[in-house]
């Protein structure tokens, strides 16, 4: 059963090689031109002086620089592309077995369906969440010169550093998979699967990740006019915490504090717990979907 | 029809009030037959006649909704490694991947199959000169019914299941497929089970008949004895239908005479030769042929509904 799964995956598993290897093509003629222009602009030496606060013609220079080819591009093509890998390996699994009437042939060898779906799920979960990470690699390779200056809770950063990535991957397999046995064909099924994953991905990432977790209050003592410039959001940099990572959400407290302005943040050590139970969602949406998928051909033996 | 009785070992295949529903809708209903082990046996239906429906609750692949099912003696249960251990089954249309190479094919059985034997397989396949490494999409549809037919055989289950394997070949690979069927079930002693409406193709094959219409069986047993419990008589119209002997099957009424299939009944002697009438042997086509003509519903093993039913009012001539 493990080479029946390699030999019907090889393809994709091939496709996704390319895939990969082209990222990291990118990623390696960015990223080392990145790696020369941070040394070069003595950004390092900033950072490490007073957190970035004194360096801004250097920093804007660098962002303005690398931040169309790192953020805003990136940003919208890697919004759908977990999702879009992820239903186009899900959907055919079961589908396409119904699609071509190869389900009678392979469901009537000496291998139960159960067992036949359980393996082939084993294999090529495995499989993708081995790309899932070797994508994640690189690219929290190729962006780290971005990321000292901005932290890791910008969505660029976030969403395909740390666990999440893989994630997001699983769960639009996963929903593909059980879409492709209830639909029964690969197509419509990889849009059935796909609209709803979008759905989840944006509403976890827009509304709920911030709430993972209570935010801290920061308070900006205001020593002079120009030291209280600044805003919130995930441009800023430095943030008004004037640490680093740190994800100001907004204006803290309806108390009108005289001594300076407050914000709420999540501290920039909280990268890892949020990643987890983002990763725990979308882990749990597939275990779901996959539980279903295998519960069903289980019990259904009408195919 | 005690004939998978004899021996002390159990029939390939027994099934008693089997019934098959999807939805509102009996695919299949009342099931009751008994192939013996060894023998080559016809399944013959109309498209939509339960055929398919029967091949896949005997493989697993479908849960009866009532009744029993027994393969050698045992109950089968769908999903189970037991059930599926017990028969070969090719599909409709014969279907494999048509990325695979024939020999990735075989890969696959050999990989899902304890009792695989690929000699069996690849013996078959050289001596069709197939080449192994061609990809399925490669080969005609002759080639890939005997691939699917190699894959069944090198599974090496005591019961193979056929479901219309040559509906889709022209008539030389017909032939061929047959011949293997033929060769195998010679060879092995494999029990075969072999679903077809093309009625021709199985006249030379088997030695056991059943025929399914409308989700019911019409007709089971021995085809010698079938043919021996059958007449074909030719009388005048005006003959009623109670003045037949035995029960009426089939009857075509042409402007003087009418054609009358009848089953004979062991209780009443055969039919007499009275004046006017001709009394000939039943063929296996026309045997087939007359019980598939009869109204959906008719039931077979109900001998003395049967007799009193009035025949088919539409008016033809059998030859």
């Amino acid at each position: 059963m493990i080479w029946v799964s390699w030999r019907q995956s090889r393809s994709q598993a091939i496709a996704c090689l390319g895939v990969l290897a082209a990222l990291a093509i990118y990623a390696i003629v960015v990223s080392t031109s990145m790696r020369t222009a941070f040394s070069h602009d003595g950004l390092a030496a900033c950072l490490a002086r007073n957190g970035g606060t004194n360096c801004p013609d250097a920093i804007q220079a660098f962002t303005n620089k690398f931040g169309s080819a790192v953020n805003v591009a990136f940003w919208s093509v890697l919004l759908i592309f977990p999702g879009l890998l992820g239903v186009l390996i899900g959907a055919p699994l079961i589908a396409r077995e119904l699609e071509f009437g190869t389900w009678r042939l392979a469901w009537s060898q000496t291998v139960t369906r159960t067992r036949w779906l359980a393996v082939k799920l084993a294999i090529v979960t495995g499989g993708v969440i081995v790309f899932g990470a070797a994508i994640t690699a690189v690219i929290t390779w190729y962006r780290a010169p971005m990321d000292r200056l901005t932290g890791h809770f910008i969505n660029n950063a976030y969403d395909y550093e740390g666990l999440v990535l893989t994630a997001y991957i699983l769960c639009a397999f996963g929903f593909a998979v059980l879409a492709g046995l209830l639909i029964r064909r690969s197509i419509p099924a990889m849009v059935a699967a796909f609209v709803p994953w979008l759905a989840i991905r944006l509403v976890v990432e827009f509304v709920l990740r911030r709430h993972f977790e209570a935010p801290l209050t920061f308070v900006q003592h205001c020593a002079s006019a120009q030291s209280c410039m600044g805003g919130y959001g995930l441009g800023f940099i430095p943030p008004v915490t004037r640490h680093i990572g740190d994800w100001v959400l907004g204006p803290g407290g309806g108390s009108g504090n005289q001594s300076g302005n407050s914000y709420l943040y999540q501290p920039a050590d909280r990268f890892w717990a949020f990643q987890s139970i983002e990763a725990g969602i979308f882990v749990a949406l597939t275990a779901i979907a996959l539980g279903a998928a295998i519960w069903i051909l289980h019990r259904r033996p009408a195919a | 029809m005690t004939q998978g009785d004899g021996g002390g070992s159990p029939p390939a295949l027994r099934t008693a009030g089997l019934g098959r529903r999807y939805g509102h809708v009996w695919a299949l209903r009342d099931c009751t037959l008994t192939v013996p082990a060894g023998a080559v046996a016809g399944l013959v239906g109309p498209n939509g006649a339960g055929k398919t429906t029967l091949l896949q609750m005997i493989i697993g692949l479908l849960q009866p909704t009532e009744g029993q099912l027994e393969v050698f003696g045992e109950t089968s249960h769908a999903n189970s490694t037991d059930a599926l251990a017990r028969v070969s089954y090719v599909a409709q249309d014969h279907p494999l991947y048509r990325d695979f190479t024939v020999a990735d094919m075989f890969h696959l059985g050999r990989a899902m199959n304890p009792s695989w034997d690929q000699g069996v397989a690849t013996t078959r396949i050289d001596a069709l000169g197939i080449p192994l490494k061609r990809k399925i999409k490669g080969l005609s549809g002759g080639q890939q019914a005997q691939v699917s037919l190699a894959m069944a055989l090198a599974k090496r289950a005591p019961l193979l299941a056929l479901d219309e394997p040559v509906s889709s070949l022209d008539p030389i690979a017909r032939l061929d497929f047959m011949r293997e069927v033929m060769a195998a079930a010679a060879d092995t002693g494999v029990t075969v089970l072999i679903a077809s409406h093309v009625v021709s193709e199985l006249e030379r094959l088997c030695d056991w008949l059943i025929v399914l219409t409308g989700g019911r069986v019409q007709l089971a047993g021995p085809v010698d004895d079938l043919l021996t419990a059958h007449q074909l008589l030719t009388v005048p119209r005006a003959t009623r239908d109670a003045e037949l002997p035995g029960f009426l099957i089939h009857r075509a009424d042409s402007d003087r005479h009418s054609t009358v299939l009848v089953r004979t009944d062991p209780a009443r002697p055969a039919a007499q030769e009275r004046p006017g009438w001709g009394v000939e042997p039943v063929g296996f086509e026309q045997l087939v042929l007359a019980y598939l003509q009869r109204p959906p519903g008719t039931a077979a093993d109900d001998p003395a509904q049967a007799a009193t039913r009035p025949g088919p009012a539409t008016k033809e001539v059998t030859r």
